[in-house]
């Protein structure tokens, strides 16, 4: 679970990286944009570093063991501190700046 | 690669609409986007729309004729906390 986590948030920061030149032009405060952005690589990595100690960890039966566990233990606490950081600022995009938002006509003439 | 280390703690800021002279320090051509870092250390992002004007010598320029280190006069439009790009012009 924790590779798979890991790799859907490298996806995540893959997409958003494609729909950030369109974004960027239509909000009024980028930098709520460059907060998420970090927020999402600093989790990103902190959660990479777990999957890479949790690996040795499982191959490698060393009286480090302990200590192992528990740097991966932070590591995730950590990271799951800035997925809820990154979350929340891009709640704040979405529903204070309309990010992504698609604005149907007042008619809605698109939808008949 | 891009992806791995790109926007890893960048910071950048907002300044009031004008004029500033400074330096390229990134170029993202696949998003019309540059990094100028003015000469009191600002640092500005920058996304190109529709109506920024680039020039060099006096001559409309390409997107692509902007390098990173390149010295640049940039007209800003801020907009709420936007900066929008009205003219960029390559110094040099």
């Amino acid at each position: 679970m924790l590779i798979t986590g890991t790799l859907t948030a490298w996806i995540a920061i893959y997409t958003g990286n494609l729909a950030d030149g369109a974004v960027s032009r239509t909000i009024c405060d980028p930098t709520v944009l460059k907060s998420h952005e970090n927020a999402a690589y600093t989790m990103s990595w902190l959660f990479t570093g777990a999957v890479i100690i949790d690996i040795i960890y499982q191959i490698k039966n060393s009286s480090f063991n302990r200590i192992l566990l528990v740097l991966t233990l932070i590591l995730m606490l950590t990271g799951s501190g800035y997925l809820t950081y990154t979350g929340h600022l891009g709640a704040s995009l979405v529903y204070q700046q309309g990010a992504g938002v698609y604005k149907p006509t007042e008619d809605c003439s698109e939808f008949e | 690669m891009m992806t791995l280390v790109s926007a890893c703690g960048e910071s950048t800021d907002v300044v009031e609409s004008g004029t500033y002279q400074g330096t390229v320090t990134k170029v993202v051509p696949e998003k019309s986007e540059i990094y100028v870092e003015t000469g009191d250390s600002k640092t500005l992002e920058l996304y190109f729309t529709e109506t920024t004007t680039l020039t060099q010598n006096g001559e409309i320029a390409d997107f692509s004729a902007l390098q990173e280190g390149q010295q640049v006069e940039v007209e800003v439009e801020k907009t709420g906390k936007r900066l929008d790009p009205v003219s960029v012009e390559i110094l040099e």
